[in-house]
């Protein structure tokens, strides 16, 4: 898959190779909005955030490194998948579809959990644990484990897509 | 005294869990799994005769059995046992038991005998689900079944044109006509909540506030919104459908395409049935009393006596032997429903007597035209005949059989027609006029009833004709004699017990059987119930004495009459059959004008077309609900808010304008940041972000595949710009009035109360938290808590569309080839 200049050429052609100001740009950004990211997703209990949120940027993150990359380095250098595509579900839309149908089992495995505690589906706690240096006190909310399952759905699913559609 | 509940389920299920072990057992038994089958309908057989006696004493007003269903609408499997029921139910076991054992012997060799046994299973569980069923919509429920394993069971010879034809007839027919039934259903349960002292209920019989509990207050409540008729009317055309009634007696004679064993127990002895079995259950709710021709006789009688005659007319014009007894079944079953037409005692009477014998001679005669073709090779009448010599003990059957078809005393359908122009002569008697018609329409369907009763019995004696090959034929298997041999003997009691009778000597438990089968149909309650033969001159008795001597006179001329027939069915736009052809041509055409003008292959159409059909739904639903539009009364907004707005306008506007995609969809996201702005200065801080990322992530992607699209589409032609125009236009409206409508309504505040005070962590609060979610967030505390069911339907969505996607896209050209 390298066109010879050890560089990935992935199915794009290569008189319209990107520019190296937006290959430095999408360096520099993408861990920043993957961290973003994951800052969305903890904080969503109680400031503006959520899963829902930090699974699309998430997803923002790949399709750009995707854009400006190519869908191939994205799946053979950053997520390390190098068996090529052939079947539905193999490579790397393996992994994305095992993403998403892993953050639904989380989701209501939560709500199952709440059930053999003798409370109805998907109810939710929270619990105060005291004591933590630096924080002092620090709330645990079993919603976060829900919130989780939704945030790999998002990213799972529509990487899924993206996955499939761009290789359309 | 109530049936046993239990037992009333255990008869229910047995039937669907034999169905379902029926590819297990046929593993194991292979060919003898119809004795497993005659087995489950044995066990059904004892089980409701242990219920007899309750069934027998049963009262409208008490003894259901009750399982919850749909709470929340009022609906139940209600189950109740009286004297119809058990009738309806003993046919559909004991001729089941039968019909399996004759089966062992007609289906061997034949295809598919895994699916037959377990449809014909399936079927008889409907069957007496239909018969026990005190909820309408469980009647309902049932009724359908019924119709959708006759389908499969017409239809068992899937290869063939004819089977396939017919299976489709039926269904639509019947179907169709169930359709009418439910439409009655709801009608009917809807009024009972207006009835004085009665619940809305969907129960029909068996508790104290079902309705035929109070019969009364339903008529009045009826005919005080005015929807008597047409409520009688909407029961009469599922009935009619079912039982083969003019003119939709169109698929029965098609049915026959079905194996023999099928054509006894369905079309002639069940499923027929259940028309007429929802006519005689309905006959008390429906028939007021001291009225001499209420609208019940004007509609069901008329109806039952003219398919009576209108079908035995065609029997005789019948080719084969099995389209003989179709015709003949419509003809027996229109009797039927005409007693239960008539308001007179003598008229339920004939109804409900009329269902046993027509089984027991309909269905021995339908396993005898099962014989005839298993063993002479042929089923048309014209090539029969003389067969006595070869099948002596099918032929004794026969002579038992056709004479009580034809009515001959002292043959059991005798009594039962003696009853039916003795009630049709009382009306006429007393009403005069036109009612006259009544009884000479009766007389004149039996002279046609006499006579196809004796070219079927000629179908033994005389000559045989030439081309009948007869050393080919051997006397049948004893697994299809002997259900033949029982149930003509049993023909046979029944006219044997009226001739006792008449000196005297009365089979009580026959007799009270039928009196509680009587009794669930009459008006006035039950009372006892003989039979016996005319013992001093009347004028029914002469009726029934010209209907006999008339058809043996006109007999020898029986192949003119047959043509005639023929010719006067060949004439153009009388027959039903020809409009039924037309309507599915018709349909057919419809459906080749979809590809053309809906599914044309272009996205563009198919856009266009959803996007404007959901807008036309939707404001649709709004004008038909009258939902009123907010008065505008002016708003203010901040300079801020408004330069963001004017931006996102002119964003819009832009879009119209782009010289190019990329340019297009750049503008686009204008628009789109322009509203996440519009929301943090709105203090919604949320939603901002989600708007800021999903913009994001859509001008990512669409980035993404602007790269494979054409820079252009072509000239869009005047008439296009202006439907597309048309269709965003519409679109737009519908956004606009949705918007304004959403936002007009105040929804009750305490919701949000709630989630205010419940949703922060409280003042106090020990380690762990429960009551309270503890969240400072409130819209992520809404979406992972409170309606945290909601989130996971939603997520649930999200994976199905990936999922979809997969094996849309990703897995296409890799299945099967078609």
């Amino acid at each position: 898959m390298s066109d010879g200049r050890g560089r990935p050429a992935g199915r794009r052609d290569p008189r319209r190779e990107t520019t190296v100001i937006a290959r430095l740009v999408t360096r520099t950004v993408v861990p920043l909005i993957l961290v973003t990211a994951v800052a969305l997703l903890v904080r969503g209990h109680n400031l503006p955030g959520g899963g829902f949120i930090a699974g699309v940027l998430t997803v923002t993150a790949f399709a750009l490194t995707a854009i400006i990359y190519g869908l191939d380095e994205l799946e053979e250098t950053l997520l390390g998948v190098t068996v090529p595509g052939r079947g539905v579900l193999s490579g790397v839309t393996e992994t994305f579809a095992g993403t998403f149908a892993a953050g639904l089992a989380l989701a209501a495995a939560g709500g199952v959990a709440a059930m053999l505690a003798g409370y109805p589906f998907l109810s939710q706690a929270v619990v105060f644990v005291e004591g933590v240096p630096l924080y002092h006190e620090i709330e645990l909310a079993s919603a976060l484990v829900f919130d989780l399952g939704v945030y790999l759905v998002v990213v799972g699913a529509l990487l899924t897509i993206l996955k499939v559609v761009g290789r359309e | 005294m109530s049936p046993d509940a239990a037992v009333l389920l255990a008869v229910l299920g047995l039937p669907f869990l034999g169905a379902a072990l029926v590819p297990v057992v046929h593993r194991v038994l292979g060919e003898r799994t119809a004795y497993f089958a005659a087995g489950v309908a044995a066990v059904c057989l004892a089980l409701l005769a242990t219920q007899a006696d309750a069934a027998l004493h049963a009262t409208p007003d008490a003894g259901a059995v009750v399982v919850p269903w749909i709470p929340a609408l009022g609906v139940e499997l209600a189950l109740y046992l009286d004297g119809l029921a058990l009738l309806v139910g003993v046919l559909a076991t004991g001729v089941g038991v039968l019909v399996f054992i004759y089966s062992a012997g007609y289906m061997r060799d034949e295809p598919g005998t895994q699916r037959y046994y377990a449809t014909l299973l399936a079927f008889m569980g409907s069957m007496l689900g239909v018969a026990l069923a005190a909820d309408l919509i469980a009647l309902f429920v049932f009724w359908e079944l019924t119709s959708v394993t006759s389908f499969l069971l017409i239809g068992h010879y899937r290869t063939t044109d004819a089977g396939r034809y017919a299976a489709r007839k039926s269904m639509l027919v019947t179907v169709v006509g169930g359709l009418f039934l439910l439409v009655g259903v709801v009608l009917l349960a809807h009024v009972t909540g207006e009835a004085p002292g009665l619940a809305r209920t969907f129960t029909l019989v068996g508790t104290d506030g079902s309705m035929l509990a109070n019969p009364e207050g339903v008529r009045g409540a009826l005919e005080t919104r005015g929807l008597f008729v047409p409520v009688v009317a909407l029961f009469v055309v599922g009935a009619a459908a079912k039982s083969a009634q003019v003119p939709l007696q169109i698929w029965l004679p098609d049915a026959m395409e079905a194996p023999t064993p099928v054509s006894a127990f369905l079309h002639s002895a069940t499923m027929v049935k259940a028309g007429v079995y929802l006519v005689g259950r309905l006959r008390p709710l429906f028939l007021p009393p001291d009225v001499a021709v209420p609208d019940w006789t004007l509609l069901v009688a008329t109806l039952g006596l003219v398919s009576m005659a209108v079908t035995a007319v065609l029997a005789v014009g019948a080719t084969d032997v099995k389209e003989l007894l179709a015709y003949s079944t419509a003809s027996h079953l229109g009797l039927i429903i005409a007693g239960y037409g008539l308001a007179t005692e003598a008229g339920v009477e004939a109804g409900a007597f009329h269902i046993v014998n027509h089984a027991l001679f309909k269905a021995a005669l339908f396993l005898v035209a099962g014989i005839v073709a298993h063993e002479a090779g042929t089923r048309a009448i014209h090539d029969l005949g003389g067969l006595a010599e070869h099948l002596p003990v099918t032929a004794a059957v026969t002579v038992v059989a056709a004479l009580g078809m034809a009515g001959v005393p002292p043959f059991n359908g005798f009594y039962s027609k003696e009853l039916l122009f003795e009630a049709t002569w009382e009306v006429a008697a007393h009403e005069g006029g036109l009612y006259l018609l009544f009884p000479a329409i009766a007389v004149f369907g039996s002279v046609f009833t006499v006579l196809y009763s004796i070219r079927f019995l000629m179908l033994f004696f005389g000559e045989p004709p030439d081309g009948l090959a007869d050393p080919e034929i051997q006397a049948p298997p004893w697994s299809m004699l002997a259900p033949t041999v029982l149930l003509g003997g049993l023909a046979g009691l029944v006219g044997l017990a009226g001739v006792l009778a008449t000196v005297g000597v009365h089979v009580e438990a026959f007799e009270s059987f039928l009196a509680s089968v009587v009794a669930s149909s009459a008006v006035a309650g039950g009372h006892g119930f003989e039979y016996h033969l005319p013992t001093s001159p009347s004028p029914y008795a002469g009726m029934s004495l010209l209907a006999i001597g008339l058809g043996a006179v006109l007999y020898p001329s029986y192949d003119r009459i047959h043509r005639g027939v023929r010719r006067l069915r060949a004439v153009p736009h009388t027959s039903p059959d020809a409009y039924y052809d037309a309507g599915i041509e018709g349909l057919d055409r419809l459906g080749a004008l979809v590809p053309r003008y809906v599914q044309t292959g272009v996205v563009r159409t198919y856009a266009a077309v959803l996007l404007a059909s959901t807008s036309l739904l939707v404001l649709g639903g709004y004008t038909a609900t009258g939902v009123d539009l907010p008065a505008f009364d002016g708003f203010v907004v901040g300079l801020p808010i408004a330069l963001v707005l004017l931006v996102a306008v002119v964003g819009a506007a832009a879009v119209g304008t782009a010289p190019s995609h990329v340019a297009g969809v750049l503008t686009l996201s204008i628009l789109g940041f322009m509203v996440a702005v519009f929301y943090v200065l709105a203090s919604a801080p949320d939603l901002a972000l989600t708007q800021l990322v999903v913009e994001t992530l859509v001008l990512v992607i669409l980035l993404l595949v602007l790269d494979e699209l054409p820079a252009f589409y072509g000239e869009a032609t005047r008439l296009r710009s202006i439907t597309d125009g048309f269709v965003a236009a519409l679109v737009g409206a519908t956004v606009l009035v949705t918007v304004l409508v959403a936002t007009a309504g105040r929804p009750d505040d305490r919701i949000a109360e709630f989630f205010v005070e419940n949703g922060g962590v409280p003042a106090e609060h020990g380690p762990v938290l429960l009551d309270a979610a503890g969240g400072g967030n409130l819209v992520n505390v809404i979406l992972v808590d409170f309606r945290a069911f909601d989130t996971l339907g939603e997520i649930t969505v999200l994976a199905i569309a990936a999922l979809s996607v997969l094996t849309l896209i990703a897995m296409r050209g890799t299945g099967e080839a078609p």
